[in-house]
């Protein structure tokens, strides 16, 4: 379960548009995505590292969403079942991608380095968080973005990614580390 | 570097991700702090840590640089264009379904053969037995005009009568035992209200359509409502080729065009009696 501080907030009229939505009504869709899109394009930008890729992937999340939508049994709020299924279309994009990387890309992938290249899209030239978070190895950045930023904990981002808890942990730590030595610079 | 707390700088590294996560034990997060109050590196770094981890929690709404509505609009929006047809995956029907498929398949081809085997009687004025028509040459098969009832048809909602039709059995034509196997025929003599033919596809249609609208319920509405225009569409063929047909009697093609169109008919409803219900 998410931590309450950073869930998604729900909102009133979610129900109502959900339900419209799931039957085909796009304007009502509209209104879901108006609500939840900077939500939904902060966590594709955040763990993609680039805006330009976050904004892909929130196209991607919200085409998702709209086929996936009758199948919403309102078991959580919309908001947390949204979330969810932006970070499965985020890390599976990043599978997908993954398979085409090259071989400099899969060491990044394990996370072996930490990216100082021109790579970073959102550099500007005071180095800030958001920044340095956008700069961190791939597999550091996605488990502080889903732990620090998201809140998810590390059991579900184990699920998520496939790892084991420890190693989302011991993830975490690196990225903190990384962070801290990219801001005092 | 070594302090009173006998803990080492690095292995309070070691410790520190337990001990900023809250899942140290006791003795061992005491002497964690005994560290921190000596060690001023140490200090600095769980304030710097601990200050990244509120900040991130912290972190304001990234907003895109534009409005992407437009392009999820586009791709939701653009119709689904199939690659090519699914294989059809058998799915179990219930027993009583199948039960009630096969007794309107069983007393759907028994009327087909009572009606034939009827109007031979009658113009022969013999009795030959059932099987004798269906194994006869086509020569020994011979029909006359013969007024039948119209048959029930339309959607699945209500049977709309059938207006009826012009269509004879060829002369020298085989006995029908299959729906394709009725044949129209040239025919200058009178006409009857409806045609053999007709009358044995009405007779099919009226079992079939009880049948599929009993299972109406069972069924996904959206399935209903194609199954029904579809029908529409055929019923709208079928009023047409008799409407031909009343004008050009003697038409061979257009009696034909009247036998497949009813033909579709029934296969569709057939199709419609099987379906497994939706889950």
């Amino acid at each position: 379960m998410m931590a309450a501080s950073n869930a998604m907030p729900v909102t009133v009229g979610d129900s109502t548009d959900v339900a419209l939505a799931a039957a085909g009504d796009r304007q009502a869709f509209e209104r879901l995505y108006r609500t939840h899109a900077n939500r939904v394009y902060s966590l594709c930008a955040r763990m993609s590292g680039s805006r330009s890729k976050g904004e892909e992937l929130t196209q991607d999340v919200f085409v998702r969403t709209w086929e996936k939508l009758p199948q919403f049994r309102g078991e959580s709020a919309f908001s947390t079942w949204l979330h969810r299924l932006a970070v499965n279309v985020v890390l599976n994009a990043r599978k997908t991608e993954g398979k085409q990387t090259s071989r400099t890309e899969e060491n990044e992938e394990e996370g072996d380095r930490w990216d100082e290249s021109a790579r970073a899209p959102m550099y500007i030239e005071r180095m800030d968080l958001a920044d340095a978070i956008a700069k961190l190895p791939a597999g550091a950045r996605k488990v502080f973005v889903l732990h620090d930023v998201e809140g998810f904990k590390h059991e579900e981002i184990a699920q998520l990614m496939g790892i084991t808890s420890g190693g989302s942990k011991a993830q975490l730590h690196r990225a903190r580390l990384l962070l801290r030595e990219a801001l005092e610079r | 570097m070594m302090t009173d707390s006998d803990m080492t700088c690095e292995a309070f590294d070691a410790a520190l991700p337990d001990y900023l996560e809250g899942t140290m034990d006791v003795s061992m997060r005491a002497s964690v702090e005994r560290h921190l109050r000596e060690c001023v590196r140490c200090t600095g770094l769980v304030r710097d840590l601990e200050n990244i981890t509120k900040e991130a929690a912290s972190l304001p709404d990234l907003v895109p640089s534009r409005d992407l509505w437009a392009g999820i609009e586009a791709r939701i929006a653009a119709p689904v264009i199939a690659l090519g047809a699914a294989p059809a995956r058998p799915r179990k029907l219930a027993p009583a379904w199948m039960a009630i498929a096969a007794a309107a398949l069983i007393v759907s081809t028994a009327g087909i053969t009572y009606t034939l085997t009827a109007r031979t009687i009658r113009t022969n004025g013999v009795a030959p037995a059932t099987s004798t028509i269906a194994e006869a040459p086509p020569s020994a098969v011979t029909s006359e005009t013969t007024t039948v009832p119209a048959e029930p048809a339309g959607s699945i909602e209500a049977g709309n009568p059938v207006s009826s039709g012009v269509s004879r059995l060829a002369q020298n034509g085989a006995a029908p035992t299959s729906r394709r196997g009725v044949q129209a025929t040239l025919a200058s003599q009178t006409q009857p209200e409806t045609s053999p033919s007709e009358a044995i596809y009405g007779k099919q249609i009226e079992l079939l359509q009880n049948v599929v609208q009993q299972r109406k319920a069972q069924l996904d509405p959206a399935t209903v409502a194609i199954i029904e225009r579809n029908l529409q569409i055929i019923d709208a063929a079928i009023e047409q080729s008799k409407a031909a047909l009343r004008r050009d009697p003697a038409s061979r093609m257009l009696s034909e065009q009247l036998n497949h169109t009813l033909d579709k008919k029934v296969e569709l409803l057939r199709t419609a009696a099987m379906l497994p219900a939706s889950t």
